[in-house]
């Protein structure tokens, strides 16, 4: 048997990692995949607190969690393809219009 | 449960075996014997012109996003239909107010023409 | 020891992948290896008895989500992206903050105490099998979240297709 604390250390590994990511890399894709690779972090933890409290609600928030993603990426791409139109950027960085 | 899928497990791993093992097989034996007209890709003995990565249009990610919130729709529809002669006619009214609420941004799509290829 | 070994397996290529997703300078390569690790994530949750969610994992994550991340790096086809650095001039400070918060939850993780376990045991499920449980609870108490997430895809459609679709003639 697998302790619980083993599976919430890897989900908190996996969720910084991605807060690293979000926070250093200049490609905004790759900033967006970051924030995917966050939510999955939290799902690790979810079900495996799911699984040992023998509780099928962490599963059930697993699930809309995952619906949530998919409307979320579908915005932010979009979001992402209309600033390259305008820009024709997608370096953060770059971006800087309302810096004083 | 997790030994209910030891076959799964199994396929996987002959699947990925055999894919690795043939390239590595293909590295070890073939013969390499290349110059930059062999590198050179193919269009008919014609030097090639301009990239060869296009950009792609804008009207497939329209697609895929479609494509990716009816899945998840599709995905609230499995569970429904399992459980459906336990809840009964009630499940069927809320399934109903779900797919109607969707059918509206489908109607959405269609209006702006998002399904049109032109 | 088995279920250890199998766990140590999936805690290492998982951290493994995550560290090549947010450092691959090419983003077609980052894509292809959270293709992978999302296929291990959903091995770990059939190894919790979550086969649903497993089945979910695969078939919305890597099947649909990780296609449209896909479709948008050959739609922009950066070309330049090869050559140009990946991180922002601050990245230490990024990295520092990173850490820090790791320490602070894994601190926090070694004081948890377990709640009063539920009525769900793997008995339970494997009686009335995964899907079966989940949708009795998902349909009859998670009601009306499960319309709200309706709503959420409805603005989903309707916002993407206004961001990216170009005006109709003008």
């Amino acid at each position: 048997m697998v302790p619980l604390n083993w599976y919430l250390t890897l989900g908190a590994v996996v969720f910084m990692i991605g807060v690293f990511g979000f926070l250093t890399r200049r490609n905004i894709i790759i900033m967006f995949m970051s924030v995917e690779l966050m939510l999955n972090g939290v799902n690790i933890s979810l079900i495996s607190l799911s699984h040992f409290l023998q509780d099928l609600r962490g599963q059930i928030l697993v699930f809309f969690i995952i619906t949530v993603a998919a409307a979320e990426a579908a915005i932010g791409l979009a979001i992402i393809i209309a600033l390259f139109r305008n820009k024709s950027t997608i370096h953060v960085d770059e971006m800087s219009e309302m810096k004083g | 449960m997790p030994s209910d899928y030891l076959p799964i497990l199994m396929f996987m791993m002959v699947a990925t075996a055999f894919g690795m093992g043939a390239l590595i097989l293909g590295e070890i034996f073939r013969i390499k014997r290349s110059y930059p007209e062999k590198l050179m890709p193919y269009e008919s003995g014609n030097p090639p012109v301009g990239e060869p990565r296009m950009r792609f249009s804008v009207k497939f990610y329209i697609i895929a996003m479609l494509f990716v919130v009816f899945d998840v729709e599709a995905v609230f529809l499995y569970p429904w239909a399992i459980v459906f002669d336990k809840i009964g006619f009630y499940a069927f009214i809320e399934m109903i107010i779900f797919i109607v609420i969707l059918f509206v941004g489908y109607i959405y799509a269609w209006k702006k023409e998002a399904f049109t290829w032109d | 020891m088995l279920p250890k070994l199998f766990f140590g397996y999936y805690a290492v290529v998982i951290t493994f992948l995550s560290v090549l997703i947010i450092t691959r300078k090419n983003p077609v390569h980052s894509v292809m290896w959270m293709l992978l690790l999302f296929f291990h994530i959903a091995g770990l949750y059939l190894f919790l008895n979550a086969e649903f969610i497993a089945a979910i994992q695969v078939i919305v994550y890597a099947g649909a989500i990780l296609v449209l991340f896909l479709f948008v790096v050959l739609l922009l086809n950066l070309r330049e992206e090869l050559q140009v650095k990946r991180f922002v001039g601050s990245w230490p400070a990024g990295l520092i903050i990173a850490a820090g918060m790791l320490a602070i939850v894994v601190n926090v993780i070694k004081s948890f105490t377990a709640a009063p376990r539920g009525i769900y045991s793997i008995e339970y499920i494997k009686n009335a099998t995964h899907t079966k449980a989940l949708g009795q609870v998902l349909y009859t108490e998670y009601l009306f979240p499960f319309e709200i997430a309706s709503l959420i895809l409805l603005v989903a459609i309707i916002g993407a297709i206004v961001l990216a679709k170009r005006k109709l003639r003008s």
